[in-house]
């Protein structure tokens, strides 16, 4: 028996959950097909979450899934250019002809999918995005200079996510793209995305006694996203998200987290995504998502 | 005395490669522990943690570093200063400073600009600015400076002393040596 997970068209933070549900009960029984033939579009969102799924997958002992790949020439293009496919082969067996990766100069790419396993990889990564970043936030998104910094260290702070309590690797990609639907302007995306414990599990040793019944996805992420706590004892500890959360509160940026079955997102006035979100399709890890807005629509 | 460490050197002793980037928890507590290694060894009373050669500096490495050796100073009644910060910087320092409470001066990179940063008020910041400017005074030659009442320019001086930026000598408040 295969289980055969669709791939949304448009296949974004919107419609993950429409992906998440194609699974069932976690991790499924059945050898899993994920089907992508149909997607036109993937956000960095949906390209680590592709990954998570096959990395859980293989984490949960399951046989490899199979992953067909887009129909599309151009999605396939893409996906090959943010290096999608080579973690892909090694989480997935493929099926469809896949294209080489061209080189290419400076692009909307700001971050290749890349995997986070250690500080070390943070470190690469932080370093390797500033000089495309400031291209991007001065250039394209009227954003000050000195902004870049602060778009590094909530990189940093998102990514470290992963290694302090994930208990396993995620990914992380970078891009930027305009926001036809939602926003009709040019936006920088982080997406972060794990197959780990997730922020319930994380945090429920320190935290699950003062929810009492409430305990759940949605309570462990009210207490971390919009309470700041963390599980360690550390009085320090707990202010990644807090620096992440005024970083984005100054540019109109926004902050979704889904973990487990809920999404919890600091909603800024251009969006019309709703803050809380419970109930939905299981999923493993957590998945991340951070988006910078131009400070002026586009001309 | 004062002791300069330099972040950039002993960052890149503590990763073992030329970055540049203050980031990451795990770095924060390498070079913290470096520092304190070498702290234990000396008998100083102000250390200078010198951030030229720094480039982006997260909120975790804020914390372990500047934020848990501020700590430390005072249960030991040491001063630790800040010099060569980067404008950019500001932010996540003072982020980590007013989340425990802290308050450090700081030197900018580049400029003769000095500012108190961290849980302070705008008072304490504006007589430590005329006292690094002008050099030390008692109280009622800095509340005549800044044309204060006594009063105000008093509770801004304590505020500086409580966290170790100013030091009283016989009435007379010395700004902390940012050198």
């Amino acid at each position: 028996m295969t289980r055969v997970v669709e791939v949304p068209a448009h296949f974004d933070d919107r419609s993950f959950d429409q992906f998440a549900g194609w699974f069932g009960a976690w991790p499924p029984e059945e050898r899993v097909l994920v089907d992508a033939r149909g997607c036109q579009w993937g956000s960095p969102y949906g390209l680590v979450g592709l990954l998570t799924a096959g990395q859980a997958l293989a984490e949960a002992g399951r046989e490899r899934a199979l992953l067909t790949v887009p129909a599309s020439d151009d999605v396939k293009r893409y996906w090959a250019r943010t290096g999608f496919f080579a973690h892909a082969a090694e989480l997935f067996e493929l099926h469809g002809k896949v294209p080489r990766a061209a080189a290419t100069g400076p692009s909307d790419v700001l971050l290749d999918v890349t995997p986070i396993r250690a500080s070390g990889d943070i470190h690469d990564i932080v370093g390797k995005i500033q000089e495309g970043a400031a291209r991007i936030l001065t250039g394209e998104l009227g954003i000050e200079a000195k902004a870049t910094m602060g778009f590094a260290m909530a990189l940093s702070e998102a990514c470290q996510n992963i290694v302090e309590h994930a208990g396993t690797s995620g990914w992380v990609a970078v891009q930027a793209y305009t926001f036809r639907r939602r926003l009709g302007r040019r936006v920088v995306v982080i997406a972060v995305s794990d197959a780990g414990v997730g922020f319930r599990r994380s945090l429920e040793s320190s935290q699950a006694k003062r929810f009492g019944d409430r305990w759940a996805d949605a309570t462990a992420l009210e207490a971390a996203l919009i309470q700041n706590v963390s599980r360690f004892r550390d009085p320090g500890r707990g202010q990644g998200l807090a620096g992440i959360k005024r970083y984005l509160s100054r540019w109109q940026g926004k902050i979704s987290i889904r973990s487990g079955t809920a999404r919890l997102a600091i909603v800024p006035p251009w969006d019309e995504d709703v803050p809380l979100v419970d109930h939905l399709p299981f999923f493993p890890g957590a998945q991340v998502q951070v988006v910078i807005p131009a400070q002026h629509a586009e001309s | 005395m004062v002791q300069t460490i330099s972040l950039q050197h002993v960052l890149q002793e503590a990763v073992a490669t030329p970055y540049c980037d203050l980031v990451t928890r795990a770095t924060g507590a390498a070079v913290r522990g470096r520092i304190e290694a070498a702290l234990a060894r000396a008998d100083w009373t102000i250390t200078l943690l010198d951030f030229s050669g720094v480039d982006c500096l997260d909120l975790s490495c804020a914390d372990e570093i500047v934020a848990k050796l501020l700590l430390a100073a005072a249960s030991r009644d040491r001063v630790v200063v800040l010099a060569g910060v980067r404008e950019e910087q500001r932010d996540a320092l003072e982020h980590v400073l007013v989340h425990h409470r802290l308050a450090v001066a700081a030197r900018f990179r580049g400029t003769d600009l000095a500012d108190v940063l961290g849980w302070t008020s705008d008072d304490a910041r504006e007589a430590f600015a005329a006292l690094h400017v002008h050099g030390a005074a008692d109280a009622s030659a800095l509340a005549t400076r800044l044309t204060w009442p006594l009063e105000r320019t008093e509770v801004a001086l304590e505020d500086l002393e409580r966290n170790r930026i100013a030091r009283a000598t016989g009435g007379v408040f010395h700004p902390v040596t940012l050198l």
